[in-house]
This record gives C-alpha cells, structure tokens and sequence, in this order.
C-alpha cells in the first residue's frame, strides 16, 4: 500500500511592533513577568481596544510579498474560549475579513522549486504565558505576551512531506525577517507554528482525517513531529483503524506526538464580528507607501550578487538565504572589493560553523564589522588564510574584536623575506636527505618543506612568500 | 432546545446548575428560543447584517509605547497571585 | 434651606449666590442619602472625597458648569478607587485602577460624583430585580419597581436626593426607568459619549445619557458627557453642539410621526389617553403629527433579545475569576473555578443572557439567529431612515404602561417586552428621549422621542417646549424618610 501525506501549515509570525495589537503596552521580550500590561491587555471590565496601524502595515508587506490579494477594508472578530492566559475570554483575530488573501510563496527543497499556495494572513493578539513548573500544584500567569500582534499565515494543503514543510517554513522565516517584520527569533517563540497532518491512499481523491500538531518553534520539531504523526496515522491504519480529528502536542523529549483531548473538550469558538472595531480601512495611498518602501526580496538580491559580484549562483542563493548572511556580505564587500573572497568564507567557515551549532547569523556572535575586519586582514595580507580559521574561531566562540585576537595572540603573518629566508635556510640544512631526494625529483617534497617552515612559524608565514623563497633556495 | 443543548452551552459558558434549576432555565430558554423564532417570518436574503450602528471605519494608533508598569496594582485585585504572576490551579497539558 | 427636588440650575445659581457652599450641599446630598436609605438607590457612597471636593470647591471656587453639583454614578462606571460593582456579587470586591471617560468628563466640569447607584446586574433587566444588592424601591409607591437597568439613578432623582445621575441604555435603561420614576432621561446618538469604562452588556448597544429633573438639565450634563475619545474607535469624531443652545425655539411646523405598527388599543385605555393628550398639546404647539409605517419595527424585541445576549455571553467571559472579580473557595482544578466563579457570581437573568448568547452563537445556529438578527437590525434601521425622510421625530409612549410590583413579572419574556418601545432607538443607534407626561392612578408615565443620528439638540428642544408648558415634570412623589 502506498500512501501519501498531506500537510498544511499554519505559521504565527509575532510582528516586530513596538507595542500591542491593541494597547499601548510595549512587546520587548524578556521583562519581568506582568510589567508589560496596560488596562487593556489585562481585560479589565469596561476597557476598549484600539488597532495599532502599524500591524496592518506589517501584514500588508507579508501580503505584498507574496503577491497576495490586500483587503483593504478588513474587519476582526471574536474568537470566544476560556483559558487562564486569554484575558477577555475571547480573542480579537480576522475570521471572515482577514487583512492579507491568497498568495504564494517559492519553496526550494534539494535544489528543485515549489510553488506553494497561502490561503490567507490574518492578524490576531497572542496570549499570554502560563508556567506550569515553578510553582507547587499552581499555574503562573505571565500577560506579557498578551495582545501581541500576530500574523497567522495559512498555507493550503500543499506540502507533501516533512523536508517540504521544514523547507517553507524556512522560505516564511526567511521572507519575514527580510521584510522586517518579525525579528525571526524561534527560540524566543518570534515564530511558532501548528502542522495539519493527513494521510490518504494515493489513489484517493478525498483528504484523510487531520491531526492538528500545535505549536511547533524550531526546523527539527517540525521535522521529527511530522515523521512520527504520519508513522503512526499510516499504522493506524494499516490496522483497519481510523484517524481521530483532534489537536495533538509535540514532545520533544519523547518524540512523539500525543492527544490534548482534554483541551478540546467540545471547543465551539463562537466567532462573531467584534463590535468595539468598526472595519480598518487601508487607503490608496497607504498601499502605493508600503510598496514603495518594500525592501529588496531573497529572489532579487541573489540576481543581483550574480550580476554585480560575478558569484556563483550557488554561492549566491546562500548569501541571500538570510539577511543577516546578506548583510555580512554587502558590508564586508564595502570594505574590501574581493566579493569572491567573502563569498568563499561565507558558504564554506562560516556556514560550517552556522550548522554545527544549528543557530542562525542572528543568533551567533559574529557581528558584521568583524566579519568585514577578518577578510580585510586576510586580502591586506595580515593574516593567512589558515590563521583566519582558528581566528574565526576564537571570535565565534568570545565574540572579542579581530584586531585584538591577532594582536593578542601575535597571528600577525611573516611577510619581511629576510627572516622568511633565514627561517626557510635553516630548514634546509637540517634535511639534507630531503634536499638531495627533492632535487633527485622527488617534486612532491616541496610541501614537506613548506610545511616545516609554517610548523617552526607556527602557521604566521605568508604562504606565497615561503613558497617563493623556498623554490628560490631549493632549484639554485 | 432540550437538556443535552443546556448541558452543551452551559459548558461553554462556564456554568453550572443544579437540578431544580436546570429545569427551570431550559424552559426559560425554550420560551425565549420559541420567541425569538419569530425572526423566521422576515425575508432577509441579500440584505448585509448590521452589525455596529455606526456605518464608519476603524480610527486607528500609532506604535508607540503610552502604558507603564502597573504590575503591583494590578496582581492586588487579583483573587490569588504571588509577587509576579496570576496563580491557577495547576493545569496540566 | 431644602435642596430637594432641585434642578441643576436652581443648584448652581444657589452656589452662585453663596445661598448655600458647596459642602453644605453635598452634605445635605448625603443626609437625603440616609433619610431615603429605604429606597436602596445606591450600592456605594464616595462620602469622604465628595466631601473634600466640596470643601476644595469652597476654597477655590470655580466657573466650571457643573461646579459642586451632586452627581449619582450608575455603577456600571468604572470609577478609580472607588468599588464598582455593577450590581453583581461577580464583582463584590472590584475596585477599579482607572475612571470611566463619562466619569473624568463630568467630574473635570466640577460635579462631584457622591456614589455609586443600584442597578439591574450588569444592566440586565428592566424592574431593578436582578441586582445582587437588593431591589430599588420606587419613590412613587409602595413596593412599586423604579423600572431598569439604571433604577437607582431613576429613584435618586425621582426622590430628590440628587438633581442629577448617570445611566445606561442598552435596550431601554435610561427611558424605562426614567418614564417610570417620572423624570427625564436621553439616550443620546450610539457613540455620542465614550464607552470606557462603561462595562460591556452589548457593545454595539450600550450607551451612556443623564437623567434629571428637566430636558434642559439633561442637556446641560450632555455638554460635559459628550467627547470624542482616542480610547473608544467607536465614538463619534464630531464636534459637540452646545445641546441648550435653541433650547427653547418654538417648534410650530415641526412634523412628528405615529408609528403605524404599534397597536397601541392593547395598552390601557388610561395610558392611551395620557399619549393622547401629549399629543393634543403638541398640536397646540403648532406640531403636525404624521403615521409613519416601520413595517419591520415590531420585530425588534426578538432581534435585541439575539444581539444583545450575544455580545453579552462574549463580553462577560472576562469575569473568569482569574484576574479580579469572585473566585469560588478552593476550586479542585481550573474548571472547577472557572464554573464555580461564574456560577456563584451571576444572577439567574445574567446566566439566562449568557447561555443565549452562546446558543446563538454556536455552530449551526449562527446564520439562523445571530446573522438574521442583525439581517433584520438592518431592515429596521432602514425603516427609520425611510421615516426620518418624511418626519423630523417619531414618538411613542415610552413604556406600555406605569410601574409595575416588585414580583409580579416572573416571565422573561413579559418583562422583555418591557422594552417594546425603546429597543428599536438601540438597535438603530438613534437618540431617543423620556420626559414625564402624565400620571395613571399616581403613578408617572413617559412619552418617548426618538430623532434622527445626531440630532440630539431636536429633542431636547421639543422635549424643553413640553416642559414650558405642562408640569408633570415638577410633579414629586409623597415621600417618608425613615
């Protein structure tokens, strides 16, 4: 038997606003726990929202970006159940008018294009943090998180396995944080996800039943949450048994999927229009603002590094994949005019090192004036190139500044040819059955030669130089 | 309208009744249903619902922060709290 | 000097003239308090700050409008420091961190808000009956209703105790009890006056209005009431009228409509011929009465009692005992205090609206109630347009009849349509007005006026042009202090 999967994503993008969806209470991240509520967050009797237009701004860039329809007039709405971080009972979300409509976003996965379609963007107000594990038999609540704005993105039921959901995720997380609309930070939860999983027979026409996996933050999550819920609906069904519609949380520890029956308990929403908003309206000349001020897009940048910086549009497509990446890029070519140089040290040290840590630019310690100052110090020379791999290094793991690491560490290479010459004489006269093999033709030996002289430099001398002295020195 | 619908929307609702009681409100809520069916007799296809009274659009803020710490104020009113956060029972996921 | 039964007016020019300081009158204000303490009009007394302001206003007098004015707050405002109630035992021990914009607004004019007025829970109700905090008695009569929601309003002033009180109108409010208690109340234009700090029954309803003695001390409240306020989109962005401005303009030539589809030969024959006779002294003034046909208009009970229990059950899903606001003892798990809370917190006639709102509401019954309620909302509110083309008013007896006992309306339903004449002005968002205009075996009845959006100044004028020339807004009922 052979079945298919089919997978639809539902993507919370929290939107970089200074302030709430609908009060004036900031959203930094990380303040103490209930410091960041205003009257409104905390649903107090007799309070009103008010929508921030920056919100809407930010959803129509998404929309804009993905060639999505723009509602111009769009309206919100009630979304009513009880749990102990949803202030008001309910939640203010755009069920029947939703500001952003179908779309489509390019996914790419081993290389080949896909095409996948967004069924809408709405905006909504998150809810705040309940924490379960720090006090005995009580649940804390924490309403920092209260009304902060949401984007919900809503893919159709076009993905097809769990390398194409972890790869469009990436293209929803690389499109945001490129727009500037969503700091993209996962693991402060900047973007959260739930996956719709279902299983068919391939032949079929109809979907399979769905299970809803909630809340997913990271690229792994996804991945392995997907691989277990369609292991265990296709087993399920293998056995004759049906797939039970249901919302189902992801374990990380056990890795596996399981039931949140008890969150389920009968759930009838009871959308209605929310009557303290009268319909947003987003005019003309709003729309023609934030299109122009739209920034240059993944797609666009990668054609123009293969146009202007003559690169590979390999390396191109890494360079482009983040802004961050991008921007280390474009500083450092600001610096030093030698693109291929920088290119090469992005794809290969520094994506290296990006995947053995599995963290993003963002979150690493590499900042983009140090980045600029290494490749500088290698093309004036300072520094070889091996020695700019440890120093890479060194700064992925204090952060400290380029300068002072070499410096500090006396990397500076061995350029004066003088002492290069004397390095490379002595060398020479404590092998003398090298020399005889070498000039016997033994070509291969001039490495061991080289490399004697960078072990007794420790790495310092320029390879260039030693080469040159050394040829010079060995065929008189 | 009949005891199982009551039991249904009394859950959404967070409600509970007792015997007597739920009795009593399921005939209320019956009558009040019958009555409101009187809406059926009104043709009402292409007509958009009214919804707010005022026929205007939204007023809209800009992003900036207008709100303080009120953390302390606030956690007082509350039924049970602890120096930082609203306290529950535990709920378990 | 007595100060009871007086007028703003009358109360500001005795301030002016030092007859009488500002803290001898809200001391006074506080004795008339006690000696109708019977009536159970009010839930809390802000004494002691109503007091200091009086003395401050001795000090430093001012030239604000209502300056040292005695005014009783509905406790569905939100009011800073000061328990706020709404008639509910959900809120038993609410004390707000923040004042209503109604509230700020008048007390920034110089009233001085002296306590907060019993009302039906969470202004649900039409009979004052549902409050946690007892019935309000009717200065009127023996164990007669004060109508309601805002019934402790209505009675405070009917008593004379104040010249001025605060009310609500979601369906009828401020009309019913005013029409009942024989004073003059508005409910202005639907987003005329902020909606902050007014706890939420239906949101798309709800609006704030005074009640007073006379039409004119009605306007002269709704100058300070009215703003447009940033924190409520939902207010109107217009500019306020001086509402007493042409207050007293003839009004021969006016036109005012007869709503065809209300069978008035149902009512009692006495209350008919009280409507009557308004009638007839209206065309002594030069009005030309017209029949005008809202043919959708005798739907609106139905259509409110959809709407209103629909935002109701979603506005009041906030009192989760959470937060604030009443939680049950030792609740064994989160449902348990969810339910609890809620259940031990609200009345029966509040959980009757919230378990409407939610059948309404749930899957499957939204497009045949929810959505065709407001279907017809909008057929109605066509039929006003359609009538304010041919009529500059439409007017109505404000109720079907006087106050009613304590507990002689035990069917919602009958009490619902309490509200037969003044729910169509909330469904449309249109400013209706009450004003005294007879009496049926002593006890006072209303006449309503309901003009087009915005045209509040209309119906105070008219309602002023009664008042010169009837007394039945002087009338004031036989009172005992005990």
């Amino acid at each position: 038997m052979t079945w298919e999967t089919v997978i639809g994503l539902e993507v919370h993008v929290q939107l970089s606003t200074k302030t709430k969806l609908f009060s004036g209470a900031s959203t930094s991240f990380g303040s103490e726990p209930n410091t960041q509520v205003d009257l409104i967050d905390l649903g107090l009797p007799g309070v009103l929202p008010v929508a921030n237009k920056e919100a809407f701004y930010k959803a129509i860039r998404f929309g804009l970006a993905t060639n999505a329809e723009i509602n111009q007039v769009s309206m919100f709405d009630r979304k009513n159940y009880f749990y102990p971080d949803l202030p008001k009972g309910y939640q203010i979300t755009q069920m029947e008018k939703p500001i952003v409509g179908k779309g489509s976003i390019v996914i790419n996965v081993d290389g080949s294009e896909k095409l996948i379609n967004i069924t809408r963007a709405h905006l909504e107000e998150d809810a705040g943090k309940s924490i379960h594990d720090l006090f005995d038999g009580e649940t804390g609540i924490d309403l920092n998180r209260a009304g902060t704005p949401l984007l919900e993105i809503v893919s159709e039921p076009e993905i097809s396995n769990a390398k194409e959901a972890v790869a469009y995720f990436k293209a929803i997380h690389q499109l945001v944080t490129f727009l500037d609309i969503c700091d993209g930070n996962m693991s402060q939860g900047s973007m959260r996800c739930d996956v719709n999983v279902s299983v068919k027979k391939v032949d079929d026409a109809i979907l399979g039943t769905r299970a809803e996996i909630k809340n997913i933050n990271s690229f792994k999550f996804i991945e392995r949450a997907i691989h277990f819920e369609v292991a265990r609906q296709i087993k399920l069904l293998e056995k004759g048994e049906s797939i039970v519609q249901e919302t189902r949380l992801y374990d990380s520890v056990k890795n596996e999927t399981r039931s949140m029956r008890s969150k389920e308990a009968a759930n009838d929403y009871r959308y209605f229009p929310e009557p303290d908003l009268l319909p947003v309206v987003i005019s003309d000349n709003e729309l023609e603002e934030i299109k122009s001020t739209l920034p240059e897009l993944p797609k666009q940048k990668e054609i123009r590094f293969v146009n202007e910086h003559n690169l590979e549009e390999s390396e191109a497509k890494i360079l482009a994949s983040s802004k961050a990446m991008a921007n280390l890029f474009e500083d450092a070519s600001e610096k030093t005019k030698d693109s291929s140089l920088i290119a090469k040290w992005l794809v290969g040290d520094v994506s290296a090192l990006l995947n053995k840590d599995n963290i993003s630019i963002e979150e690493s310690k590499l900042s983009s004036i140090n980045f600029a100052k290494l490749i500088e110090r290698i093309s004036d020379n300072t520094i070889s190139g091996k020695i700019a791999k440890s120093v890479l290094e060194e700064v992925w793991i204090s952060g400290n500044d380029i300068d002072a690491i070499i410096e500090e560490k006396g990397l500076v290479q061995i350029q004066d040819e003088s002492v290069l010459e004397d390095i490379a004489k002595k060398i020479i006269d404590a092998n003398p059955d090298q020399v005889n093999a070498y000039k016997g033709g033994k070509d291969r030996l001039f490495g061991f030669f080289v490399g004697q002289v960078m072990k007794e430099t420790q790495g310092k001398a320029n390879p260039q130089g030693v080469n040159k002295i050394l040829k010079k020195l060995l065929n008189s | 309208m009949d005891k199982e619908t009551v039991t249904t929307i009394s859950n959404l609702s967070r409600l509970a009744f007792d015997k007597e009681n739920e009795e009593k409100i399921t005939k209320d809520l019956e009558n009040i249903i019958k009555f409101v069916d009187q809406l059926d007799s009104v043709d009402t296809s292409n007509i958009e619902p009214l919804t707010s009274p005022l026929e205007k659009t939204a007023k809209t803020r800009a992003d900036e922060v207008t709100s303080k710490n009120r953390k302390e104020k606030f956690l007082k009113n509350a039924p049970n709290a602890n120096e930082d956060y609203f306290l529950v029972p535990r709920v378990v996921e | 000097m007595s100060i009871q039964f007086k007028t703003i007016k009358e109360l500001s020019s005795m301030l002016r003239s030092k007859e009488i300081s500002n803290h001898e009158l809200t001391k006074e204000t506080f004795n008339l308090i006690e000696s109708y303490k019977h009536l159970n009009a009010f839930i809390t007394l802000n004494k002691e700050r109503a007091l200091i302001k009086a003395s401050e206003l001795d000090k430093n007098s001012s030239e604000l409008s209502l300056s040292g004015i005695p005014i009783a707050q509905k406790d569905l405002f939100v009011t800073k420091d000061l328990r706020t109630t709404c008639g509910s035992n959900m809120l038993s021990n609410f004390i707000p961190p923040y004042s209503a914009t109604v509230i700020e607004n008048l007390e920034a004019a110089g009233c001085i808000s002296i306590g907060k007025t019993n009302m039906d829970e969470f202004a649900m109700g039409s009979s004052n009956e549902t409050s946690f905090y007892g019935n309000v008695l009717n200065p009127w009569g023996q164990n007669l209703v004060p109508g309601g929601s805002s019934g402790g309003s209505a009675a405070a002033v009917a008593a004379g105790i104040v010249s001025a009180a605060t009310g609500t109108d979601t369906g009828g409010s401020i009309r019913q009890p005013a029409s009942l208690c024989g004073i003059t109340g508005i409910k202005p234009t639907y987003g005329r006056i902020s909606r902050w700090g007014m706890v939420a029954f239906a949101s798309s309803l709800d609006q704030a209005g005074p009640m007073a003695r006379t039409a004119e001390d009605c306007a002269i409240l709704m100058n300070e009431m009215c703003s447009h306020d940033p924190k409520d989109t939902t207010s109107l962005d217009e500019d306020v009228p001086d509402f007493t401005k042409g207050i007293d303009a003839p009004i021969k030539g006016l036109k005012i409509g007869i709503v065809k589809e209300f069978d008035l030969s149902k009512l009692d024959s006495n209350v008919v011929k009280v409507f009557e006779d308004s009638k007839k002294h209206y065309e002594s003034l030069g009005v030309e009465f017209v029949e005008v046909s809202l043919p959708n208009i005798n739907l609106s009970v139905p259509t409110y009692y959809v709407v209103a229990p629909a935002e109701c059950s979603s506005n009041l899903s906030r009192f989760d005992g959470v937060r604030y606001g009443n939680r049950c003892d030792d609740p064994k798990d989160l449902e348990d205090l969810y339910i609890r809370s809620r259940s031990e917190g609200f009345g029966d006639e509040v959980k009757r609206r919230i378990l409407i709102g939610s059948y309404v509401l749930s899957a499957g019954f939204y497009d045949a109630y929810y959505k065709k309620a407001q279907q017809v909302r909008r057929l109605i509110k066509n039929d006003f347009d359609n009538a304010f083309e041919k009529v500059d008013l439409i007017m109505s007896p404000t109720t079907r009849g006087a106050a009613f006992e304590a507990g002689s309306m035990s069917d919602p339903i009958e009490m619902y349509l309490e509200d037969l004449f003044t729910v169509p002005a909330n469904l449309a968002g249109l400013p209706g007005i009450s004003i005294p205009n007879g009496h049926v075996d002593n006890k006072p009845l209303g006449l309503q006026l309901i003009a087009n959006s915005l045209q509040e100044s209309l119906l105070f004028n008219v309602a002023h042009n009664f008042q010169m020339t009837t007394d039945w807004h002087l009338k004031t009922p036989s009172l005992e202090a005990k």
